[in-house]
């Protein structure tokens, strides 16, 4: 006890250690006040917890420690309490009279550092400057070690869970008792278990990183500057209640990591992006194609931004294609000015759809043998158009055609609700994205979607994955990955699930727009766009694989076996699959009205192109030829869209008239094609730009490759319109 | 002389005070807090804390005439007396609000009533009893400090 005579001992603790001393009774604070001087330290004091906290929020860095009361008239202690922890991360102990238990634990368990008992003595308050350095301490500590759990961290709430799952997790973070976390009431959709990968965390906490939670998280990212982005900081800009800086610090080094992946799988779709481009230019020195021109190249932007651009949150991608065309994801094309438009429109929603189907992606992929021959089948559709856009992977399209039957019924439900959410991922955001999208297709994926071929899926995904991995930019590889998807299926889950999220997005979305066009009449395609947008979003693959295959881990692990996905895609047999999607055909060919929409789109592939050759269908074969990693088949395919431009530009036009009726809320791709084109075509187009790549891979040429700067730049413009 | 007899008087006045259990070790705190930098800062608080107690009389004065009486706000209000009383080391003043507090848990109006009688009582004996001991403190001036250090 300091010697009251004033002798000036020489002081055992800090001296000037600021204090904000917080407590409504006057008598209590005259002394506290006192007391705290006597031990040196700075005091501030304040009868109000309104005013404390606004004088923290104005000059957070001019104090030290907080010292308040329980029971206040204004705001409840332990309100302050959390208000403080959150925004300002400082220390800060309890006082009250009450000395119950449980009031006690309260104080501890809403992260104060310390609870004093009032009367408060001075050797109570001698030691709180010990407080300050403790906590200072653990900060840098955790800095240093973003996945380790502290003390410290633990009283601010973490949400302690063992299980992993979305409900569960749901449940137990609401439960906790801190301010809610906005957007995450009652909305078990927008929630997605993020499963910290990182191995030091030791998954002590688990947080749900919802939609809004994530967008937060994002938000705070960007408003600090990706280099200052550091957890506490984020964590202070989120002020979500219960959350630690542990928990922030393992979402962004998710968010990293997706974003590195999703970096690299950009590189690859860089490539196919200019390989779309020369396909475009190809066809737009057709004389047909003229008028397309504009429309193409306004879907050019949107699909070149979105295929190539995989920006670190490969959704983007996806959504940036989709926006383009379309205002909002849901719509089918930006102005299908000319069907070239839809076309490429329905492809960003085809994408989006396939991606949120899940089920489409692996449609689109199947090896082109099966599209051919579902395009043949299904003639009469609107797919037709449709298939041409998807023309770009026959294989997509037709699987997805047959896929999206069995989809149809279930995804209804799926796309509706995944939608756009997943969808348009704001360029910079990859974690948010992804997040979002994990979250969303996760559960409706996983609801949703029990695709009946499971393998359709997965060879979409596959493929994607693929795609994605080899950024290698083997153009040949890329139409193989597609093809072979429908292989396996298991080779396809694994590689999506290894893929990760980012691949999915990657992939997926160009194939997975597409084949969700095509394949169901609206229902289908609707599911198709949001569950594959969704799972595009999120772990896009998860929600394909779901469709029977096996689910996707959206965990953001598969982006580190990419590699291992390479191997794999190889072994697909490939067409094998594609055949017996056959059965499918007449199913596809309603949907491949869709399909040719989306895949004209995702593979970025001259959708205008494609889509003005609305009468492909015809060409079945030369979906066949394409899927392997050589360049054969895709030469064949090209030929034939050629030739089918002619019919295409007409049944576009009605197919795409039909198509635009398509229901395109905001969240929900669809199309609602009428019967469209048939959908040879779209397998013909997709063999062209197989083809068209493997060309420019064999040679390695062009990679015109566009510095990804410029490929993310476009992105961006259209994320930010999108988003 | 008289300082001596003032002095002791004081003394002993304080002395009944812990013995007779009106104040308590948090008392001595408050004076180990008084010094040259504050050389009233124990008749401040306490004065201070007068002050506020009896707004806070008032006010529960006042809730226990409200029908139907609010239990919540009746404890809050005391909570509030208590840890007042606490604070400057009334021991007794708090022990009898804790009382008046278990009345209101159990929703003992008639309890509650009597018992914030003797609170009330305990409240004016008590700022009596500290009135009167300051008085001979000014009357002993600043020198009786040097004599009311340690405990």
């Amino acid at each position: 006890m300091l010697d009251s005579e004033g002798a000036a001992a020489a002081p055992e603790f800090p001296v000037g250690l600021r204090v904000l001393l917080v407590d409504d009774d006057p008598t209590c604070l005259k002394i506290l006040d006192r007391m705290l001087r006597k031990c040196l330290y700075h005091v501030t004091t304040c009868s109000q917890a309104m005013a404390a906290l606004n004088i923290l929020r104005a000059k957070k860095e001019c104090f030290d420690l907080v010292l308040s009361d329980v029971y206040m008239p204004d705001m409840d202690g332990f309100k302050l309490l959390e208000h403080i922890g959150l925004e300002m991360d400082l220390p800060v102990i309890m006082m009250s009279a009450d000395d119950h238990k449980d009031v006690v634990m309260k104080g501890v368990t809403h992260g104060a550092c310390d609870y004093i008992i009032k009367p408060v003595r001075m050797e109570s308050l001698k030691n709180i400057w010990q407080h300050v350095v403790r906590k200072k301490k653990n900060e840098s500590k955790e800095l240093d070690n973003s996945g380790s759990l502290d003390d410290n961290d633990r009283q601010r709430g973490v949400v302690d869970e063992g299980d992993n799952a979305s409900s569960v997790c749901a449940g137990s973070w609401k439960s906790v008792k801190r301010k809610k976390v906005e957007g995450k009431d009652d909305d078990d959709d927008d929630e997605a278990v993020e499963e910290h990968e990182d191995p030091s965390h030791a998954k002590k906490s688990r947080v749900v990183w919802s939609v809004d939670l994530h967008q937060k998280f994002v938000n705070a990212v960007h408003h600090l500057g990706v280099d200052k982005a550091v957890p506490k900081k984020i964590l202070e800009l989120m002020s979500v209640a219960g959350l630690t800086r542990e928990n922030v610090a393992s979402h962004l080094q998710v968010c990293l990591l997706l974003r590195f992946s999703q970096l690299l799988l950009n590189s690859y779709f860089f490539h196919a992006e200019i390989i779309k481009y020369r396909l475009y230019l190809r066809r737009v020195s057709m004389p047909q194609y003229q008028g397309r021109l504009d429309s193409f190249a306004g879907c050019q932007d949107a699909s070149y931004g979105s295929v190539g651009l995989i920006d670190s949150f490969n959704v983007h991608g996806l959504a940036v294609s989709t926006q383009i065309p379309l205002q909002s994801r849901t719509s089918i094309h930006p102005a299908p000015r000319s069907n070239t438009n839809v076309g490429i429109g329905a492809s960003t929603v085809g994408q989006l759809g396939l991606i949120a189907s899940g089920a489409p992606p692996n449609m689109v992929f199947p090896s082109v043998q099966q599209m051919n021959k579902q395009m043949s089948n299904t003639r009469g559709s609107s797919s037709n158009i449709q298939s041409s856009q998807l023309g770009q992977t026959p294989s997509v399209v037709q699987p997805y055609g047959s896929m999206s039957l069995q989809f149809g019924e279930e995804m209804p439900n799926f796309l509706t609700s995944s939608q756009a959410s997943n969808f348009s991922l704001p360029g910079g955001t990859m974690s948010e994205q992804m997040n979002k999208s994990l979250t969303m297709q996760q559960t409706h994926n996983l609801q949703q979607f029990s695709f009946s071929q499971p393998r359709s899926n997965i060879s979409i995904l596959h493929s994607s994955g693929q795609l994605l991995n080899n950024n290698a930019s083997n153009s040949s590889r890329f139409s193989s990955a597609l093809m072979q998807q429908t292989s396996s299926n298991e080779s396809s889950n694994h590689i999506l699930g290894r893929l990760g999220i980012t691949t999915n997005i990657t992939s997926s979305p160009a194939n997975y727009m597409k084949s969700s066009f095509s394949s169901f009449p609206q229902d289908l395609y609707v599911d198709a766009q949001s569950s594959f947008m969704n799972e595009l979003s999120g772990n896009s693959y998860p929600s394909s694989s779901c469709i029977g295959v096996s689910p996707q881990t959206t965990s953001f692990q598969s982006l580190g076996s990419n590699n291992d996905l390479k191997g794999k895609i190889e072994n697909v047999p490939g067409f094998n699959t594609i055949n017996e999607h056959q059965n499918r055909s007449h199913e596809w060919k309603l949907q491949s009205v869709n399909i040719p929409y989306q895949t004209d789109h995702i593979v970025d592939f001259e959708q205008s192109n494609i889509l003005s050759h609305s009468s492909l269908m015809s060409h079945h074969n030369t979906v066949a030829t394409v899927s392997n990693r050589d360049n054969n088949s895709s030469v064949t395919v090209k030929e034939e869209i050629i030739s089918l431009s002619n019919d295409i530009d007409v049944e576009k036009t009605t197919s795409f008239a039909q198509h635009k009726n398509a229901n395109i809320d905001d969240d929900s791709i669809r199309l609602h094609y009428g019967v469209g084109p048939d959908m040879s075509y779209q397998d013909v187009l997709l063999d062209d730009i197989q083809n068209e790549l493997m060309t420019v891979v064999g040679n390695q040429v062009s990679f015109m490759y566009r510095p990804l700067g410029a490929s993310i730049s476009i992105d961006l413009e259209h994320q930010q319109s999108y988003s | 002389m008289e300082y001596s007899t003032l002095y002791n008087q004081i003394a002993m006045m304080k002395k009944s005070f812990f013995d007779q259990g009106f104040l308590d070790e948090q008392f001595y705190q408050i004076e180990d807090l008084q010094d040259d930098a504050s050389p009233n800062f124990v008749e401040e608080v306490v004065t201070l804390f007068f002050r506020d107690s009896s707004r806070l009389i008032t006010n529960i004065d006042q809730a226990l005439g409200k029908l139907p009486q609010d239990f919540g706000r009746l404890d809050s209000l005391m909570h509030q007396l208590k840890g007042s009383a606490s604070s400057i080391g009334a021991a007794k003043l708090k022990n009898e609000c804790t009382v008046f507090r278990d009345f209101c848990h159990k929703e003992n109006i008639e309890g509650c009533l009597r018992q914030f009688q003797k609170v009330k009582k305990e409240h004016a004996s008590l700022r009596q009893k500290l009135e009167n001991y300051f008085q001979l403190l000014r009357q002993v001036g600043p020198v009786e400090k040097a004599n009311r250090s340690g405990k």
